[in-house]
């Protein structure tokens, strides 16, 4: 089958910058460290308010660990618990995150902290806060009627900034 | 029957390849410009 010099070009040309941009996205990946569900650590989805550490939701400061801050979200239809998490800029943060009862999203809108939440499963990120700022927690994986309403709020507060 | 080449058809086949790179260079700045946007967020 003979293939026109100009077709080879444009076939090397296309397939090339894909491949490139798959490198490129891989290794960047690898190195921030994204990654799906390892589905190792599983809980028991009817009983989350039963098991460390969802029994007690919200910010903890922890020692000895390779991060600052971990961050305990338990979702249910349709609202995330806590409501409200603020975190000093600069901090590294493990979210840890579970869901009470469907499959929801949670993704801190305008950063890369994007999670789904399934029954039976513990989500994780871990991540640098580096900006400051008020973002919103969404839901962005279909749970019912009340999707569009279901959000928290997480804000990163620069502590040495003392204007109003 | 013969397979000729026409070479009038391949110098006009030129300004095609060169608008396909050009579209090419296109989605190249968009997907930057994008993995820019992702590798500024935390």
């Amino acid at each position: 089958m003979e293939i026109h010099k100009y077709e080879k070009w444009w076939m090397i040309f296309g397939t090339g910058t894909l491949i490139v941009f798959l490198i490129i996205l891989g290794v960047s990946a690898f190195h921030s460290g994204t990654h799906p569900n390892n589905s190792k650590w599983t809980i028991d989805y009817e009983k989350v308010d039963e098991y460390a550490p969802f029994d007690n939701p919200g910010l903890h400061k922890v020692e000895g660990k390779d991060w600052d801050y971990e961050v305990v979200l338990v979702a249910q239809a349709f609202a995330y618990n806590p409501t409200e998490i603020e975190i000093p800029v600069g901090s590294k943060v493990r979210f840890i995150a579970t869901t009470k009862d469907v499959i929801h999203g949670l993704e801190v809108a305008g950063t890369n902290i994007n999670m789904m939440l399934e029954p039976g499963y513990v989500s994780e990120k871990i991540t640098t806060l580096d900006k400051a700022g008020t973002y919103t927690i969404v839901c962005n994986e279909y749970c019912g009627t009340g999707h569009a309403l279901m959000y928290s709020t997480l804000k990163v507060v620069d502590t040495n900034d003392n204007s109003n | 029957m013969s397979n000729h080449k026409k070479p009038s058809s391949e110098e006009n086949l030129k300004g095609t390849l060169l608008a396909t790179f050009g579209v090419g260079l296109v989605i190249i700045i968009f997907w930057v410009l994008a993995f820019d946007l992702y590798t500024g967020r935390f």
